[in-house]
């Protein structure tokens, strides 16, 4: 069980310590299903936090995004603590970040909060629409609970849960300063069985699959912007000398991008599905990840993000590769 | 596919070894399909794989990329890498619908000018086999 007051006692004792700048977690959204992140900079902020079955915001985004000013003449830069609440599945995009050197184990507070699955937005939508009160929803006993402002309370299962939930393999953090709970039991296993179904298909048709999904897209950049693995300064996209991807958007230029956002995510993508999320054209971007991190797993033995001593792979090599596609 | 297609091939060619495989070849009076483009590169690790995607939007039907053999590199482990980005580049490229018959990848030394000879034609009658490559093609927009 959760017990948010418990979860609110540890945000305020971690936001009132001297080395801890900020806390990112949950807070309800202004509406219905909704979730936003929430920044706790004084411990009476910290009364909003949650943790739900909604929190499917992949918060450690965050960490790579908060703005570096230049520190004035005379002053010292500031070196405390980012403290994030992270899911077993966020956890992997901190340690993956950790491993490319992206953040430092020093500068970040990692609150582990075990996590029994999320809700997909999309499918609450379906069954309960036009919903704008604000619904409050939690874990009972595998089932989950959501309690509408109108007072109803409905009990639904794992069919409302999102795709990757229902695969977990790790529902608690792999890495965690404090755990907020007790660890939970692990859902399913890695089999990749959507990918090995499109793998099977003729080349004609899994391009007529990706042309039909490329084509629709609308290069809004949501995906790469909210993606917790994309925090190059300076991204490929964004540069005009030279073009990567030129601007228009057609299936050309919708296919490179696409290509390049699961090429520079290979064996690094920690399957979190934000960009899925997040589509407002429902393009399946893990579709095109998941393959990646399959090829990176048998290839080179790597699972992202859940070790930090490991070394990245394709940043390094092992004379004894297979070259067997090589003429 | 018509059966007098010329295909476009892009060969991205690593300056110490397959460059000069492909000038010994020349040099001997070894005759091969004339439909290569080549890119001369300092290192077939210098090679992006956004380079591949790029070449079939700008209108290759085919792309070879060549280096040293392993072990043998001018930068010591720059091919390395390049091959466990190829490996990698190439099942996406699969997965999204490119025939497997349009990426190459081939080691040919600076001494192998009948080797490089055997490989352009192999990839040449390959790209011929695929044919025209239309699927994500840039279209130029006549205004």
């Amino acid at each position: 069980m959760i017990n948010l007051e418990k979860i609110r006692d540890i945000a305020k004792n971690t936001v009132s310590r001297d080395d801890i700048k900020y806390l990112i977690g949950w807070r309800q959204g202004t509406y219905g299903f909704r979730v936003s992140p929430h920044f706790v900079r004084k411990p009476e902020e910290a009364e909003e936090l949650i943790f739900s079955p909604l929190c499917s915001n992949n918060l450690a985004t965050y960490l790579t995004l908060a703005e570096k000013r230049p520190v004035p003449r005379g002053q010292q830069p500031d070196t405390r603590k980012v403290a994030v609440m992270v899911k077993g599945c966020d956890s992997r995009a901190v340690v993956q970040q950790l491993v490319e050197q992206g953040i430092e184990r020093e500068s970040v507070y990692i609150i582990g909060c075990p996590c029994e699955g999320v809700v997909d937005q999309s499918k609450l939508e379906e069954k309960y629409p036009g919903t704008f009160g604000q619904v409050e929803a939690r874990w009972e006993n595998g089932k989950i609970s959501l309690c509408f402002p109108e007072g109803k309370t409905e009990v639904v299962g794992e069919e409302l849960l999102t795709q990757k939930c229902l695969t977990c393999r790790y529902p608690n953090p792999v890495l965690a300063d404090i755990n907020l709970r007790e660890e939970v039991a692990a859902r399913g296993n890695e089999s990749f069985a959507d990918v090995a179904e499109l793998e099977k298909k003729s080349t004609k048709d899994k391009w007529s699959f990706w042309q039909d999904k490329f084509s629709s897209c609308i290069r809004c950049y949501s995906c790469r912007n909210v993606c917790p693995m994309c925090y190059c300064q300076e991204c490929i996209l964004d540069k005009l000398n030279p073009t990567w991807v030129n601007r228009s958007v057609n299936i050309s230029e919708n296919t490179a991008y696409h290509l390049a956002r699961a090429f520079h995510l290979a064996g690094r993508c920690i399957e979190c599905g934000e960009c899925e999320r997040v589509c407002p054209v429902n393009i399946p971007i893990t579709k095109l990840n998941r393959k990646l991190t399959k090829e990176v797993t048998e290839k080179f033995g790597f699972e992202p993000g859940v070790d930090v001593e490991a070394k990245p792979p394709l940043v390094g090599y092992r004379p004894d590769d297979k070259e067997n596609f090589i003429l | 596919m018509s059966e007098n297609l010329e295909p476009n091939v892009v060969a991205f060619l690593c300056n110490w070894c397959s460059y000069a495989g492909a000038d010994l070849a020349g040099t001997s009076r070894i005759e091969y399909p004339p439909n290569l483009n080549v890119i001369r590169v300092m290192c077939s690790g210098r090679v992006n794989p956004l380079f591949v995607v790029n070449a079939l939007q700008q209108g290759a039907d085919g792309v070879l990329i060549s280096g040293c053999h392993p072990g043998d590199c001018h930068y010591m482990e720059g091919n390395f890498y390049a091959r466990r980005r190829f490996s990698v580049m190439k099942e996406l490229l699969e997965y999204v619908g490119v025939d497997a018959r349009r990426f190459n990848m081939s080691w040919v030394s600076a001494s192998e000018g009948a080797k490089w000879k055997e490989v352009v034609s192999g990839v040449v009658d390959k790209a011929k086999e695929a044919g025209p490559f239309t699927e994500f093609r840039r279209n130029k927009i006549d205004w």
